[in-house]
């Protein structure tokens, strides 16, 4: 048995026939090869596969795709393209916060979701932000530390 | 050639390689045109600006957008996917396998067994780990049967129809009781295969002048790197025969050795690409199921994809040795220590992996950055049913780095010393022989222990 679903994904309407197993991540993987979003646990304990969904970050290995249906996503893809990096992409590369990557576009989404629903977070809300994305390389200092002067150039700047 | 011909050769040789000229059938060199030796990098010896400055990351950007591609983000025309079923028992023999029903499935195309690989045994220092178990299991989480398939929900539906037929047999899980003479063995007569020793001058006669000795046990637990990104590979035959694989593995070159044991045939016909990898620290650096992914794509005729579960990683990829430190060190009221001796007994888990070269590294530090006259060191690797040991970041070093700085704090407790000026007053300087005899060089111990201290405020704190 397979299933049309239909969402707007990185703004663009996209359908495919997926099987009802399938999760949110294997369908954006799998069906529409947007493989910024990673399979790192498949449970929801590492969030390297986090997504914007109606503007909450999800886990997408636990969301199925049926349950996306008629849904807004957004995945690391949508943020940026390669020449023209989202502010928090390009603070990130300017203090390199991350080493293997794996972790960076779960990690890059829950910052920006953090940062629609609160611009100017203290550190510890930043910390609480990304407690669902797990890194095994940086100990999360550069990541923190990057976030929060972005903050507080914005704040300066304003 | 006659002589005549030989000694005329001779005659016209420059003086450097008469030598090697010499009964040598090629023409020999008359002259060597001059190069002066430029060196690699262009600021060799120089001191450049890059130490302390900030710099970007080359693969900042493409892991940042997403773009990077790491193994599972790579797809093949035609490729399928790999599932290993793994055994549920810690110490067992296997009776039977039967993958019949599993190959009647639709979508599965091929399966492979331990039976089926060319050389069934490879490992970096020990060939003693088995690609796939085909006789006995050692660990809950033995490979023993990998089924490929068109999509990862058949392959893994597929395992669920192979039958292993095991009878269990006794587990040793500590590696103390490993030790024993009754304990049960998992390879051959005796579980202790690998020991180290190192001894310099007379450690019981230290103990005996020392004014005190003081004795501790300290232990470690496993730990398993938990890359981001798990085990990932892919395997494929060229037209012309050689076997092309993609993988996150970070020694490749070791790869394609054990991969042309395994497989029997040259090394020269492997190919191995090393992509960029999703964190590695040390797990990542020996094949694991890369002559699976090969056997099943030779069997399909098609590209084949593996990539670990994290249960998979968690069972049945290598973790940080538990180290059992028993340390004895014996010191004179002054805060001077004679002699120190260390017995370690590092648990290795069901297969050596790298524990030969982590209980090297472990014994060889665990006396600690101190200036020691009499030293005993013993250390031995030992066989647990237990997921494998192997290189984990550091390599041994800070399970005997926290055993002996705990041993440093509780001597300059007894001793009423303050902590930092015992460890100043016994530490490495410049030329310290190390336990081994190494002259050291460059050692600045003193110095950043002096600089950490300052920075912390360790002495007002100690107020």
């Amino acid at each position: 048995m397979m299933i049309d679903v239909k969402m707007t994904v990185n703004g663009q309407e996209r359908t495919a026939s997926v099987a009802p197993e399938t999760t949110l991540l294997t369908f954006l993987r799998d069906s529409l090869v947007l493989t910024g979003s990673k399979l790192g646990c498949d449970v929801g304990d590492c969030g390297a596969c986090t997504v914007i969904v109606n503007g909450n970050a999800v886990n997408s290995c636990l969301m199925l795709a049926v349950q996306a249906d008629g849904k807004d996503i957004t995945t690391i893809e949508g943020l940026s393209d390669f020449e023209h990096l989202h502010p928090l992409q390009a603070v990130f590369e300017q203090m390199s916060s991350f080493q293997c990557g794996f972790c960076a576009p779960g990690m890059i989404i829950s910052a920006k979701h953090l940062l629609d629903k609160n611009p100017h977070p203290s550190k510890g809300e930043v910390q609480e932000a990304l407690s669902g994305n797990l890194c095994r390389c940086t100990g999360y200092t550069k990541i923190v530390d990057a976030i929060l002067e972005l903050t507080s150039e914005e704040a300066s700047a304003a | 050639m006659s002589k005549k011909a030989k000694s005329a050769t001779k005659t016209e040789t420059i003086d450097g390689l008469k030598t090697a000229a010499e009964g040598a059938q090629l023409p020999s060199v008359s002259r060597i045109e001059e190069h002066s030796l430029l060196p690699l990098t262009p600021d060799a010896n120089k001191q450049t600006p890059a130490v302390g400055q900030r710099t970007t990351r080359y693969d900042a950007r493409p892991h940042l957008t997403g773009q990077t591609m790491y193994i599972d983000d790579m797809t093949f025309p035609n490729m399928l996917h790999m599932k290993i079923l793994r055994s549920q028992h810690a110490h067992a023999k296997i009776l039977s396998i039967d993958v019949s029903e599993a190959e009647k499935m639709p979508g599965v195309v091929a399966t492979l067994t331990g039976r089926e690989i060319p050389v069934n045994s490879y490992g970096p220092s020990y060939q003693d780990q088995p690609v796939i178990a085909d006789d006995r299991v050692r660990h809950h989480g033995d490979p023993v049967a990998a089924v490929a398939a068109e999509t990862e929900q058949l392959a893994k539906d597929a395992l669920e129809k192979i039958k292993v037929e095991y009878e269990p047999i006794p587990a040793v899980f500590d590696p103390l009781e490993a030790m024993e003479e009754g304990s049960p063995k998992l390879h051959g007569e005796t579980n202790v295969y690998a020991s180290k020793v190192i001894k310099k001058g007379d450690a019981e006669q230290a103990f005996k002048d020392a004014d005190l000795v003081l004795e501790k046990r300290f232990s470690t637990q496993m730990v398993e790197h938990v890359p981001m990104e798990p085990h990932a590979s892919i395997a494929m035959w060229e037209a012309d025969g050689n076997l092309k694989v993609y993988s996150s593995l970070g020694r490749i070159t070791l790869g394609r050795a054990d991969m042309a044991r395994t497989l029997n045939m040259p090394m020269s016909r492997i190919r191995i690409i090393a992509t960029i990898v999703g964190g590695n620290f040390g797990g990542k650096n020996e094949i694991t199921s890369e002559p699976i992914l090969a056997l099943l794509s030779r069997k399909a005729g098609r590209p084949v994809k593996g990539v670990y579960t994290r249960e998979d990683e968690f069972m049945s990829s290598t973790t940080r040795h538990p180290f059992i430190m028993d340390y004895k060190t014996g010191v004179t009221k002054d805060g001077r220590i004679l002699g120190r001796t260390v017995r370690i007994v590092c648990d290795g888990g069901a297969y050596c992996s790298w524990s030969e070269t982590t209980l090297g590294k472990g014994a060889i530090l665990s006396v600690g950055p101190y200036n020691i006259d009499n030293i005993h060191v013993e250390a031995h690797a030992v066989y647990t049913n237990k997921t494998m040991t192997g290189a984990m970041r550091g390599f041994g070093a800070p399970q005997v780095c926290f055993a002996y700085e705990s041993h440093m704090d509780d001597i300059a407790h007894e001793l009423g010393l303050d902590p930092l000026e015992f460890r100043m007053m016994n530490a490495f300087g410049e030329e310290s022989p190390s336990p081994t005899g190494q002259v050291l060089e460059s050692v600045v111990v003193r110095e950043s222990l002096e600089t950490a201290s300052e920075r912390f405020g360790w002495k007002e704190w100690q107020k």
